[in-house]
């Protein structure tokens, strides 16, 4: 749906959520579309891709963003830092609990799925990023995800994860490493070809 | 595998995002809704009864409040049962009740008996 421009959607994300906490709907609407995708695509990423559990995790990282709107403290934070580190540790909750109740899908090996050659090459590709990142231990996977899906610097990161820049660097390059080794096995039907 | 490739799995990983259906969309923007009405609620309880602080967070939407101003929903059920009492009694005029108000009552007790000061009132017209 094409929504129609708005002055609003200029505004840093910062002014709109002290816009919002002043009681401004038009601000909240604005900042809902703004980032809800991003809460989403991150939530859906760390949960391994379960859609149903991502949409959760996104709606409650979102209530706790308009419930600390009236009491943002201006320049602490940024508010996309904030809440990612939210969404971290909510999926961080839910993925601990799932390992607790014996449903942890998270360390099995990537399974080939039938039919993925027949799908879009990238797709298939995103699937199999996806199967090697639920592979990886829980920090690992955010730190590579935050760095190389989400497109975060790594002092940002740093913040997130809260931790220091080095052992974010530390997470992404043992994560790096993991993710080649995982994928190694699926090169040639990923479309790499050797030279 | 070699970074490039690595590389080429992140671009494939990063086009493949999740959009968020109409539905949680529309989740989202009622909870924002629903904060703001939370706040607004006891912020115009304070201007009203500026000696009544309100107790924010407490009371959301203005019928919520009024229950609770009345002690909550158990004294709201003795209040419903009282006004359908008053109700039968106004309607069906039990004869018993005759009993009951003339032995509070017939021995003369005036409006003046409760209310001294409407004497005054009433003679000076």
């Amino acid at each position: 749906m094409q929504m129609p421009f708005d002055a609003q959607d200029m505004d840093t994300d910062e002014a709109l959520l002290l816009a919002y906490g002043q009681g401004d709907a038009r601000a909240a609407r604005v900042l809902t579309l703004r980032l809800t995708p991003r809460v989403l695509s991150y939530a859906t990423r760390l949960l391994g891709g379960d859609r149903a559990e991502a949409e959760d995790v996104a709606q409650e990282a979102m209530v706790r963003l308009w419930r600390i709107a009236p009491d943002w403290r201006i320049g602490e934070a940024q508010v996309t830092t904030w809440l990612y580190r939210v969404v971290t540790n909510l999926c961080t909750d839910r993925l601990r609990r799932r390992r607790g109740m014996g449903l942890d899908g998270i360390d099995e090996p990537a399974d080939t799925a039938p039919g993925a050659e027949a799908r879009l090459q990238h797709a298939a590709r995103a699937d199999a990023l996806q199967q090697a990142l639920d592979g990886l231990p829980m920090r690992q996977r955010e730190a590579v995800i935050l760095r190389h899906l989400e497109g975060h610097a790594n002092p940002q990161i740093a913040e997130i994860m809260e931790i220091s820049i080095e052992a974010v660097e530390s997470l992404t390059a043992r994560g790096k490493r993991a993710l080649a080794a995982g994928l190694a096995g699926r090169r040639a039907e990923l479309g790499f070809q050797d030279d | 595998m070699t970074d490039t490739e690595l590389e080429a799995l992140f671009a494939a990983g990063r086009e493949a995002t999740a959009d968020p259906s109409a539905a949680l969309l529309a989740r989202v923007m009622d909870d924002a809704m629903a904060q703001i009405e939370g706040r607004a609620v006891p912020a115009a309880a304070a201007v009203a009864a500026p000696l009544a602080p309100a107790r924010r967070g407490l009371l959301r939407g203005a019928f919520r409040g009024a229950v609770a101003a009345l002690g909550g929903w158990p004294s709201m059920a003795g209040l419903a049962s009282a006004a359908i009492a008053g109700l039968w009694i106004g309607y069906a005029g039990p004869a018993g009740l005759d009993t009951v108000t003339g032995a509070l009552w017939s021995d003369g007790y005036e409006v003046s008996d409760l209310v001294p000061s409407i004497d005054a009132f009433l003679t000076e017209g």
